[in-house]
């Protein structure tokens, strides 16, 4: 698919207020309205809207945990409200209030998340196995990070997706850290990449900071995967601005991430040189730059305040919720 | 004496042991940073060989413990939340807890699961559980939840030194509270319950931070009702004994677990009673424990997890 500008200016824009989003979840985590904990997405935007724009309502979509899914779910058509309204505790979540940070939305084919990390690989299977029973070409996005890869069950499900030749693409946030473990202490090669074509899966290596660049590989997989030539896996190499869980130490092993390094990161900004770019192509004016950001800082003031005043659940659904009729 | 943090607690009894003994070691994700500060600083002292940080992978976690646990090493493999030590599940149920047993006792397996439990953190279902049930229905684990830094500290100490896979579940919410520990060396045994609080009318049993509740509840009721609360400390091995010698005393009794109700260790603890205390008993047992629901994230959490509230309207009434 050949991007027109409208295709960029979206982009941008969701970008956009995923971070706003990222922000103002943070800053109800430290006013006490987000109740549980919060992983910040800043730094790999670029990922997670490049991969989920211009998808099928119906495809599926297992989102990076990073961001508990923000980018993802806004690029797919999901709510950040109702993300939002879960976050913090209420009734008008997408699970009703009742998860505190899990996500879903099966309209837009996101079917839920794991707090379990690598959890994806053997779910995303079975979502690929029946998007390939429907025979619908729909496909499935099946993103995990470098510390995910280092589940064991990622083996089984490359080599059956492979084998199956399900409609799957496996995206690898690829932020070089696992918590407070840098890859280059628990991954034995360079690329994640490799463990996918061990099993004959294609997979290319992209710049996860560059959108169009992810973007166009993870269009490329999902064509080949509505054409029934199976699975594909795309690594972005992107990076983690935040420290792993807001509040947590920014550390690698025991040793304080600097203030340089993490400054030398921020020059690759995902968000500053898509606009940059679009503003030398002349795509965006200054003044759109503008309305776009004020545009989604009142669209999330409203959001929280939508949040606040929404009600908590009613406990009596609980019961409801544990087996279907 | 001095005053300790429970986090603190279990920091100085690995420390020790890691120097007492040098093929004890730990292993676990995000270890040397520590992810609730159980294991932070130790790898100043003891190095990254011996404070392991893996990658996430909690089944060679587990597996790396029982195999080099079964050549002489005395692992302490950290899984950050319990909730994760389900993806191990074959390492530590079938492996760890059977493997002496089905090799007619040719290998031994002295090693420490550990990891963090239970909810009041709004944490939701995937990391709150309190798993305890499902370790004491295992033959071949021991099961070790601390409620006070006293015994979290001592209770590791033996964990680590005991010649069985033991899981040593310390509670989240817990990390924070001080007590007192002597200066020197001591031990708590496996198999010991402790009578955390002396009363004639009525037996609470409790671990873990369902003990705090039933302290706090005690202390609450002790115009009216004469509470003992005792803390079997370890729930494999199981001291009944002591519990049912307290039963015998006060003729009632109420089991506090923060598991789910159904088939959880109240359910066990109460069978138990009934077979060996049944004729002293004046009432019922009553058991308080977590609702037969995945513990649910945000506010709802406060309506499937066990309350004080819960405890003290089962003492009035029992007491009635
Ligand atoms: C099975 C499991 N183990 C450990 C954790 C704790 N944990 C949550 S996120 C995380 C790091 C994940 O790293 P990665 O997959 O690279 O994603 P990133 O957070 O870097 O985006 C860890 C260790 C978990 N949630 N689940």
């Amino acid at each position: 698919m050949k991007l027109k500008n409208d295709d960029l200016i979206f982009m941008y824009k969701t970008m956009v207020r995923t971070r706003k989003l990222d922000e103002i979840t943070i800053k109800g985590l430290q006013e006490g309205k987000v109740l549980a904990f919060y992983h910040s997405s800043q730094g790999s935007e670029a990922l997670a809207v490049g991969a989920a724009s211009f998808l099928r309502p119906d495809d599926y979509l297992w989102a990076h945990h990073r961001g508990h899914g923000i980018g993802y779910i806004l690029a797919k058509g999901g709510s950040g409200r109702d993300f939002l309204a879960e976050h913090y505790g209420k009734a008008t979540g997408s699970c009703l209030g009742v998860s505190g940070f899990h996500f879903a939305d099966p309209e837009n084919g996101a079917l839920g998340a794991a707090g379990t990390i690598g959890s994806v690989f053997p779910m995303s299977l079975g979502w690929g196995l029946a998007a390939k029973k429907h025979g619908r070409q729909q496909v499935t996005i099946a993103c995990f990070g470098d510390g995910g890869s280092n589940r064991g069950t990622l083996h089984e499900a490359f080599n059956l997706s492979s084998v199956w030749k399900l409609p799957i693409v496996w995206i690898c946030d690829n932020n070089g850290m696992a918590q407070y473990t840098p890859i280059t202490d628990a991954y034995a090669k360079d690329d994640i990449a490799d463990l996918a074509t061990g099993y004959d899966i294609p997979a290319v290596v992209v710049d996860g900071m560059d959108i169009i660049a992810v973007h166009e590989a993870v269009q490329a997989a999902v064509e080949k995967a509505r054409a029934g030539e199976g699975p594909s896996m795309i690594e972005a190499k992107t990076k983690r601005f935040r420290e792993h869980s807001i509040g947590s130490p920014d550390v690698v092993h025991n040793q304080p991430r600097t203030d340089e390094e993490i400054a030398e990161m921020k020059k690759l900004d995902p968000i500053i040189t898509f606009k940059a770019k679009l503003l030398e192509q002349g795509v965006l004016t200054k003044a759109d730059v503008e309305k776009i950001n004020n545009d989604a800082e009142a669209e999330m003031a409203e959001m929280d305040q939508f949040c606040v005043d929404s009600q908590i659940p009613d406990p009596s659904i609980l019961n409801t919720l544990v087996y279907a009729e | 004496m001095k005053e300790i943090r429970f986090v603190q607690a279990i920091n100085e009894a690995l420390e020790e042991e890691l120097s007492r003994d040098e093929k004890v070691y730990i292993i676990g994700e995000d270890v040397q940073a520590g992810t609730f500060g159980v294991s932070t600083g130790l790898v100043h002292k003891f190095g990254p060989e011996r404070i392991m940080d893996t990658p996430l992978s909690e089944t060679v976690i587990a597996g790396a413990a029982v195999g080099s646990a079964m050549t002489g090493y005395r692992p302490v493999a950290e899984f950050m939340f319990a909730d994760f030590m389900y993806v191990a599940g074959d390492e530590i149920f079938a492996k760890a807890a059977k493997w002496r047993f089905i090799h007619g006792g040719t290998v031994e397996l002295p090693l420490v699961f550990m990891a963090s439990m239970g909810g009041y953190a709004k944490l939701g279902a995937e990391h709150s559980q309190s798993p305890e049930s499902m370790f004491m229905h295992t033959p071949g684990l021991k099961l070790v939840v601390p409620s006070t830094p006293y015994d979290a500290k001592g209770l590791m100490k033996s964990a680590i030194r005991d010649n069985n896979p033991v899981v040593y579940l310390f509670h989240k919410r817990l990390l924070g509270l001080k007590g007192e520990i002597p200066e020197e060396e001591y031990v708590v045994p496996l198999g010991q319950a402790d009578i955390k609080r002396e009363g004639t009318d009525v037996t609470v049993v409790a671990t873990g931070m369902m003990v705090q509740f039933a302290l706090k509840v005690a202390e609450e009721l002790k115009e009216k009702v004469s509470v003992e609360v005792i803390d079997p400390r370890t729930l494999e091995p199981l001291d009944i004994d002591t519990i049912i010698e307290s039963v015998k005393k006060t003729g009632r009794a109420i089991v506090v677990d923060e598991d789910t109700k159904r088939c959880g260790v109240a359910s066990e603890i109460m069978a138990q009673i009934m077979e060996l205390a049944f004729d002293y008993l004046d009432a019922p047992i009553q058991r308080i424990a977590a609702a037969n629901y995945p513990i649910p994230g945000g506010f709802m959490e406060d309506y499937v997890l066990p309350q004080t509230k819960d405890i003290k309207a089962a003492i009035e009434a029992i007491a009635d």
